[in-house]
């Protein structure tokens, strides 16, 4: 299948909408928002799945430390992952519904008009 | 005898139930886009519990706690990565590629880049990811099948292959969303219920039936066990034991008392092996010997090391790749419901993660042989009536594999519809019943893999399904969307390499369980090697073929983080698919629509 049906149907003007909202000032700062929440947050958290993994293997004195009864270090921080991986993608939805969003909505307006 | 009244009546009852919602939903589903995306008008919640049943396959429901009861505490990273890789999705790919308005990963590829020739890679490694994930659903239906009945284990295989290709071609995608739906709540409930119980079972009477496991954490059998084992397996003893074995011990008949001393002893096929009562407990080759090593993560050094992190990096990475995951996402109506979408999925997983791993945990105490011969696949299946050896057991263990089967059903019709759906569109005309031969076709090339391939544990070869979709379509979407440099030309080595290194990796695991273990265990875990060569492949070809970039790159970038309801393919597959009222509608609003030229 190729995309054979697609009609070159660019007008100029419609094309130039396009560069225009490429170029403004918003969409930098959509992108600049999504991209400073997206790649910090991803590294922080491999990187916190790596150490566990670590601190697993050569810490082994740290990690069976006794914290209650039977529960030791480890398996708290192991548990931790779970909590963890939940809490960022709360903060992640909520970042996206409260920065990128509305931002995201006027750019549409902009480039659609209000005819849609 | 009456467990497998039991267990077969609930099978019945779920395979029904599937059919039932099949049919129900099929009468409404007539076109293409109905069978391939059901309109993109599932609700969110419905279709986060949609994902998670699909998603929950054998190797989460048998496979998670089989694994706990082998391996201990580093079982644990298959459900934290099964789960972590949603996370992954959600921050890369989930509303980006939900505005991009594909219907497919190859639908995407190609928007994206512009190439038919990428499109046709893309169409393979869906096909052999979604096949490779197909095999261990099959096999472990038959494991089921086999634990409960006794009947050979073909048999399961093929119901499932029948029940699944049936049902996806009366109805397609919609019907399978309600079907996975209800999938997920059904599964929940056949691991949650039983895993109460149990374990109420277990704080009244912590000792009864229980091993004593002694203070140097050597496990032991609690009453004298006769175990017979069906595949060969390597045993590795601990502690000098004396015990009866009937059949191949180390490549010689044996009949009659043997007495082991500590090392590793390759058990033949059909062998019965006879354990006194407090004799220790022999272990599958690899699995960690004593308590103590179970509890404590991480104790094969720097291979292990490896290992697991090449777990993380496959199950982190390959699940926004997995093309029936993905092509639900599209069914999402915009890029925030398909964020919403993710967030249930994660609260859905994890919880259902709670009751295998507990159910792990449990079989370690009650079903020591299934250490010995190595099927701890079948732990939660055997725990019930281990634990309750009366008509209660009876009940939970009909409910297990009821909620087995139910998995084996919802991921291969998941898979089967996102293998089919690209087969037909990418290499037939995309007409409905292309469609319907596609599905045909996937049933019978999974069904003969199956049967083909060595058993394993379900969670390894679907670790092996991840890893490939991290080493393919990983990178292909992380820089498709957030690079603007990739060239087809880039993505395609990208793909060929990691891909290739990853099925290589695989065969020859293959190969080597059939001649003697030989291969090191890089070679099942290939994903920490595989997915930084691929990422660097496509980065370092791209560079160099930079003339091949798409023209209007900054255009579909802009299109794909920007504003939700421009979807740049969209219109296209309102042209191919859509109906006249549709199509109307996009005539009106062309200039807004198509401006993508190629």
């Amino acid at each position: 299948m190729s995309t054979a049906e697609h009609t070159p149907t660019d007008s100029a003007p419609d094309a130039q909408k396009w560069v225009d909202v490429q170029n403004s000032p918003d969409f930098a700062q959509l992108k600049h928002r999504l991209r400073s929440f997206v790649f910090p947050v991803s590294g922080l958290f491999l990187a916190w799945y790596l150490i566990y993994v670590l601190l697993a293997d050569y810490a082994h004195g740290f990690m069976s430390t006794k914290v209650v009864g039977n529960i030791n270090v480890g398996l708290i921080l192991g548990l931790l992952q779970f909590v963890s991986t939940f809490v960022i993608t709360t903060l992640y939805v909520r970042h996206a519904n409260k920065n990128l969003d509305p931002l995201a909505e006027k750019l549409r307006h902009e480039l659609e008009g209000d005819a849609s | 005898m009456n467990t497998t009244i039991w267990s077969l009546a609930g099978i019945g009852a779920v395979a029904l139930v599937t059919f039932l919602l099949g049919y129900v939903g099929s009468r409404k589903a007539n076109t293409t886009p109905d069978f391939l995306v059901a309109r993109r008008s599932v609700p969110a919640t419905r279709n986060a519990a949609a994902i998670s049943g699909e998603y929950l396959s054998a190797a989460s429901f048998l496979g998670v706690a089989g694994l706990v009861l082998k391996d201990g505490i580093d079982a644990l990273w298959y459900p934290i990565g099964f789960t972590a890789g949603y996370l992954a999705l959600l921050l890369f790919v989930a509303a980006p590629l939900r505005r991009s308005g594909a219907y497919t990963l190859p639908d995407f590829a190609e928007a994206r880049l512009g190439s038919t020739n990428l499109r046709h890679f893309c169409t393979f490694f869906v096909v052999c990811i979604g096949v490779l994930y197909l095999v261990p659903q099959l096999q472990s239906a038959g494991l089921t099948l086999t634990t409960i009945t006794g009947l050979p284990s073909w048999i399961g295989a093929l119901a499932v292959t029948v029940i699944v290709v049936v049902n996806v071609l009366g109805g397609g995608m919609r019907a399978i969303t309600l079907v996975q739906a209800f999938q997920y709540w059904g599964k929940l409930f056949a691991i949650a219920a039983p895993t109460f119980v149990l374990f109420v079972v277990f704080l009244a009477s912590p000792s009864q039936g229980t091993q004593p496991i002694d203070d140097n954490g050597v496990m032991r059998f609690p009453k004298s066990e006769v175990v017979e084992i069906k595949e060969s397996v390597r045993l590795r003893v601990t502690e000098p034991m004396t015990l009866r074995a009937e059949g191949t011990v180390d490549g010689a008949p044996a009949n009659g008392s043997v007495y082991w001393r500590e090392g590793r002893y390759e058990i033949g096929p059909n062998t019965k092996l006879s354990f006194t009562a407090g004799s220790p407990v022999p272990v599958v080759d690899g699995a960690p010997p004593n308590n103590d090593s179970w509890m404590r993560p991480q104790v094969g050094g720097i291979w292990n090391l490896f290992e697991t992190y090449s777990l993380i990096f496959a199950t982190f990475l390959g699940t926004m790749g997995l093309p029936h995951v993905l092509v639900r996402f599209y069914t999402n109506p915009d890029g925030k419901a398909a964020r919403r979408t993710a967030l249930h999925v994660l609260y859905l997983l994890g919880l259902f993660y709670l009751f295998p791993t507990v159910l792990g945990v449990l079989s370690r105490l009650y079903l020591p042989r299934l250490l010995v011969n190595g099927k701890t696949d079948a732990a939660v299946l055997m725990l019930p009536e281990a634990m309750v050896p009366n008509l209660g057991g009876q009940i939970l263990g009909a409910i297990i594999a009821a909620g087995a089967f139910a998995a084996f059903l919802s991921t291969s019709s998941g898979l089967v519809v996102s293998v089919a759906g690209v087969v037909s569109t990418d290499i037939m005309p995309g007409k409905v019943r292309d469609f319907r031969w596609a599905t045909v076709f996937t049933g019978m090339v999974a069904i003969g893999l199956a049967l083909l391939l060595p058993r394993s544990d379900a969670s390894l070869t679907v670790a092996m399904s991840f890893a490939l979709a991290a080493s393919t379509f990983c990178p292909l979407l992380v820089l498709g969307i957030w690079w603007r440099g990739l060239t087809w030309v880039g993505a395609v080595c990208g793909m060929i390499i990691g891909g290739g290194a990853v099925i290589t990796a695989y065969a020859l695991s293959v190969v080597s369980s059939y001649t003697g273990h030989w291969a090191p265990g890089v070679f099942t875990q290939p994903a920490l090697i595989t997915v930084p060569i691929a990422f660097l492949t496509m980065i370092v070809v791209s560079k160099a073929t930079r003339r091949r970039r798409p023209q209007d790159v900054n255009q579909i970038l802009l299109r794909l983080h920007a504003p939700d309801p421009l979807g740049f393919i969209k219109d296209r597959d309102i042209a191919r698919f859509g109906t006249a009222e549709e199509k109307a509608r996009l005539a009106e609003s062309k200039p807004r629509g198509s401006t993508r030229s190629l």
